[in-house]
């Protein structure tokens, strides 16, 4: 067959009139394929918004790694005690002939290295030092000798660049006589020293020769001589030990020198504090009461030195800080955190050692160790080591752990842990943060050295929200009624004029709703708040009075109010309903918000003053309630835009179908048009409520920025968009603030597109409905 | 109280009457009533110097070409162009005497004595029952009895108990077509208004569900006056007793069915029913 009809399946060609221009085909399939880039282009972009920020915020969440780094032999080095320079590469070693003995750890196969030298303080020559102790964060170490004197070495660390490249820290001494404390021939087992300026304050645990312990105080002034430096003089002694039952075991200063806090061997903390030339028990507590073990084991400051953190026999683990009482407003002691688990070695800290940088300590017994951070309670890592600790050092910038060995190793590890203070419990929970009387959630990013962040991110949700709501009930009822009245009862060449204008002012910047709201509204109304309260019960009440007069007008007068223009009658009597209300504010609040001077005994009307007695809350300029006018006004005509247009468009049969039954408009709307446009109606709420919880300006101007939580109406507050356009000048990037500020944004946006796929979904079941019934 | 359910049991004396005066003779000739009436949308003249008596209790058909105004017409008895932009009417439009554009006319009251059913059938998104009373809720009837009696008389003068009994309470849009459309009727029956207005009620039907209504008006004419769009020329002639030919918004001819249909006065009207043009 093949021969005769070669081809069977060719195709005769297409006559020209049926073929279609190539330029078409080309544009066509361009388009085609132009469409389908740009929408997966969308998606691909939502996506990659949410994947960047979650990469942002992912080290929130992870703990330290600790990494081994060297280990350095330190001969036959006798160690007591042991230190290191801020930037962790100079440790120094006190020993207990009264020298200090520093290892150069950095570069150190270069030749300029100093390696391993020994300073001497200048402390008498031939006096043996058996107390020793170092404070790593007053750089300073403290030697008490046989016979009841001790001196402090002041070391002040310096970094040079001597070859440009590479750093060199050097060590400068400052040491103090040796002064005399409590017995001559008693054992030093603890001395704590606090210079605070003009007061400073040492206080020294000694074994007495019959081994009973006890404990004195010495106060020391500072004199300024006409001419050289000023002069520590020896001031008054004090014996503390009467003072509680049971021997001290522990005992530290707190940083202002105030207070004495004394752990004894029955296991109770005492609260020593220095007023009227002497000193006081102020507070006894029990802080292991009912545990397992109720002895103390160990007792140290963390940085800041005011709190403490204590272990039991069994490693169980508690801080206790200094804060203001709530009853009293003195200084006291309270248990602000207790760690979770116990310390797995089952016994009480061997060592400890905490960094100033932040709230991070290292803790452990044995082979074992810990490092814990002491706001979010968390363990940010843990580990046994291949050797048993005799010292260990958690380095000044968070960098470092050292450790010296049994065997006089000392061993360097390095710690990264960018976000310490990081994690689930630190941007969600209530924490008891220092110095504050209870927990809470706080947002407060940044302050000095000492400072711990507060980084809940609960208050700034808490702001958004009460922004929103307030927003949301001034918008909603304004946007609904004005979409409802608009699309079922104004006429409709009126109504093609509304729209346009309420897109307008849509597009007004919120900047300049902000900068309105912060300078304009806000003096103004926090002046006049009850005749804002005047206007809001007044409106509603004088409309719907207004309504039922003209309902019941008889026909022949009511004819002249033409179906569609009502408004006309409606808005000069709302416009005067409103000025009236404005003006007889000062009145109402002279009748309802009488307060009483207390002073003059006069009564006035304050509003402000009412309140804050009522509520106990403050009136602030710049609160909630402005915002919510204002942001309210930003989001009308989002609302309304939407809601109008799921009521106009619910198809004209329903309405002709109602009102040919003989339904009034009113009824039509409530009965037909309502229901059917309901998932429009909701929609457009969702959207409105969107757009506010993701508005910015207008807050940030107006709020006050307050990241506060109260639910008072006159007060500020901070929400996460504000938040992040106050903090971002603060955040250095990679830090925690940065990487917090973009857990802000991802919550907000996780937010926003929740509610807006919400609202779209009901949008979409809308569309549906109408098709059923086109 | 105007109850739905008593006039259904006067139903019996109606039909009496009727077969009493087969000329119907009794009932007013000028029910609905169009002098010199102009209509206007905007700039734009529908009707032009319109004169129509429509009678009491029969069936008047209005055909005509599309845009000859016919609709308009319909939808000015009962005021639904109302709604529209810009109108404008000269003229007097008396219903049972009344003028229907007095001032003093509540346009609901006059709408509840005018039923109106549509082109396309436009059940709400309620259930059947619902539907049924819309217009009973609306006027204020709450009584569960009466509704109920309501609902079972209305569904069945549109012939369609039968076939929803069972799911009165489920969504109208379930029903076909034909029977949503009946439902309509219904609703509208409901009401127990005077006149009932059709729009071209079975347009969107097949030829069944349009005998099916077919049947029903003319059931319907014992007891209300019927004003009927219609595209159909037979339907016209099958349903209608006058007949009023519109054309360019005029009123070319208006008599008596058959003499339309079988020897019309007006060389256009011939054609049109001929379906010469159209």
């Amino acid at each position: 067959m093949s021969h005769t009809n070669p081809e069977p399946n060719k195709a005769k060609p297409l006559p020209s009139r049926f073929q279609v221009g190539k330029s078409t085909l080309y544009f066509d399939n361009f388009m085609n394929y132009a469409i389908k880039i740009g929408g997966i282009g969308v998606i691909a972009a939502i996506c990659g918004i949410f994947i960047f920020l979650t990469y942002q915020i992912m080290p929130l969440f992870r703990g330290a790694t600790v990494e081994f780094e060297q280990t350095l032999d330190l001969g036959n080095l006798e160690i007591s005690a042991m230190g290191i320079d801020p930037w962790s590469q100079l440790p120094l070693f006190v020993s207990p002939d009264g020298t200090l003995n520093f290892y150069d750890i950095q570069d150190l196969d270069k030749e300029y290295n100093r390696g391993f030298f020994q300073m001497d303080p200048g402390l008498p020559d031939g006096v043996e030092f058996p107390f020793t102790r170092y404070s790593n964060h007053e750089d300073s170490a403290i030697f008490g000798t046989a016979d009841g004197r001790f001196a402090v070495v002041q070391v002040e660390f310096e970094s040079t660049h001597p070859d440009y490249r590479s750093r060199e820290v050097v060590a400068n001494l400052t040491t103090t006589p040796l002064f005399r404390i409590g017995l001559d021939d008693g054992e030093f087992e603890q001395i704590d020293y606090v210079d605070a300026g003009r007061n400073k304050l040492a206080v020294a645990i000694q074994r007495d020769q019959e081994g009973q312990r006890r404990i004195f105080a010495v106060t020391f002034s500072q004199n300024q001589p006409l001419i050289g430096d000023p002069v520590t003089v020896r001031d008054r002694e004090f014996e503390l030990s009467d003072l509680f039952e049971g021997e001290a075991r522990f005992m530290r200063l707190t940083g202002d020198s105030d207070f004495v806090i004394v752990g004894t061997d029955i296991g109770e903390l005492h609260l020593l504090a220095r007023e009227r030339g002497g000193f006081t028990n102020r507070q006894t507590i029990q802080p292991f009461a009912g545990r397992q073990s109720e002895t103390i084991r160990s007792m140290n400051f963390l940085s800041g030195r005011l709190s403490l953190i204590l272990t039991n026999e069994v490693g169980e683990m508690m801080m206790y800080s200094i804060f203001h009482s709530e009853e009293s407003d003195e200084r006291i002691l309270g248990r602000t955190k207790e760690f979770q688990p116990a310390l797995p070695t089952g016994q009480g800290a061997e060592f400890y050692s905490h960094t100033p940088r932040n709230k991070a300590f290292l803790v452990g017994g044995g082979n074992y160790a810990q490092i814990r951070y002491a706001t979010t309670e968390a363990i940010r890592w843990g580990g046994d080591l291949d050797f048993t600790v005799e010292h260990a050092l958690l380095g000044r910038r968070y960098d470092r752990i050292m450790f010296v060995d049994t065997e006089n190793q000392l061993q360097i590890f390095t710690v990264r842990d960018p976000h310490p203070e990081t994690g689930w419990k630190a941007y969600f929970g209530k924490i008891h943060y220092e110095g504050r009387t209870e927990p809470e959630y706080m947002w407060q990013s940044d302050g000095d050295d000492d400072f711990e962040p507060k980084l809940s991110m609960v208050p700034l949700i808490w702001g958004t929200l009460k922004g929103t709501v307030f927003a949301m009930l001034i918008a909603v009822p304004i946007a609904l009624l004005a979409a409802f009245y608009t699309s079922q009862f104004l006429k409709p060449e009126i109504r093609r004029l509304i729209k346009p204008v309420m897109e307008i002012m849509e597009s007004v910047p919120t900047v300049v709703l902000g900068f309105l709201a912060a300078l304009w509204l806000a003096p103004l109304i926090s002046a006049r708040i009850p005749s804002v309260f005047l206007i809001i019960l007044s409106l509603p009440i004088a409309v719907i009075a207004f309504g039922a007069i003209l309902a019941n007008l008889p026909i022949q007068f009511r004819k002249w109010v033409k179906p569609g223009y009502e408004f006309l009658y409606f808005a000069p009597f709302m416009m005067l309903t409103a000025y009236f209300a404005w003006q007889m504010g000062p009145l109402f609040e002279a009748i309802f918000f009488r307060v009483e001077n207390p002073e003059t005994g006069e009564v006035v009307g304050s509003f402000a003053v009412w309140w804050t007695e009522t509520t106990d809350y403050p009136v602030r300029l710049r609160n909630a309630f402005v915002v919510g006018i204002f942001m309210g006004f930003a989001i009308i005509p989002t609302i309304f835009t939407i809601a109008e247009d799921s009521m106009t468009n619910v198809p004209q049969s329903f309405r002709s179908g109602a009102l040919a039954l003989g339904a009034s408009r009113w009824q039509t709307a409530i009965s037909v048009i309502l229901p059917t446009a309901a998932a429009g109606i909701f929609s457009a709420v969702m959207i409105g409520f969107g757009r506010a919880v993701g508005e910015t300006m207008i807050l940030l101007m107006a709020t006050g920025n307050t990241p506060i939580m109260t639910a008072n109406p006159f007060d500020g507050m901070r929400t996460l968009a504000a938040n992040i356009a106050v903090e971002l000048p603060e955040a250095a990037q990679g830090g925690t603030l940065y990487r917090s500020l973009f857990l802000g944004a991802l919550l907000l946006f996780a937010f926003t597109f929740f509610i807006n796929t919400v609202a779209e979904v009901m949008r979409q079941k809308l569309r549906d409905r109408y098709k059923a019934v086109e | 109280m105007n109850d739905s359910t008593e006039t259904l049991q006067q139903a019996p004396d109606i039909k009496q009457k009727e077969t009493d005066n087969p000329d119907k003779t009794d009932f007013r000739q000028d029910y609905i009533s169009f002098r010199n009436y102009n209509f206007f949308y905007g700039p734009t003249q529908v009707l032009f110097d319109v004169n129509l008596d429509i009678p009491e209790r029969q069936v008047t058909a209005l055909i005509g070409p599309s845009g000859c105004g016919k609709s308009t017409l319909l939808r000015n008895i009962n005021r639904m162009n109302d709604l529209v932009d810009g109108i404008r009417h000269e003229g007097e439009l008396l219903i049972d005497g009344t003028s229907a554009y007095d001032p003093t006319v509540e346009v609901i009251s006059l709408r509840k004595r005018i039923g109106m059913v549509f082109q396309k059938s436009n059940p709400f998104a309620k259930s059947i029952y619902e539907n049924v009373v819309y217009g009973l809720r609306v006027a204020g009837r709450k009584k569960k009895s009466s509704l109920d009696e309501a609902v079972e008389t209305s569904l069945r003068r549109a012939a369609l108990w039968d076939e929803v009994k069972d799911r009165l309470g489920e969504s109208a849009f379930g029903l076909s077509g034909g029977q949503m459309q009946r439902l309509c009727i219904a609703r509208a029956i409901a009401n127990n208004p005077e006149i009932i207005l059709m729009d071209e009620p079975c347009s969107a039907l097949d030829p069944v569900a349009t005998g099916k209504i077919e049947d029903l008006i003319h059931d319907l004419k014992k007891e209300y006056t019927i004003v009927i769009v219609t595209h159909n020329m037979q339907q016209a002639a099958r349903v209608s007793d006058q007949t009023a030919f519109f054309y360019l918004g005029k009123l070319i001819e208006y008599d008596e069915t058959e003499k339309i249909f079988m020897n019309p006065a007006q060389k256009q009207t011939e054609d049109y029913v001929r379906g010469r043009f159209g």
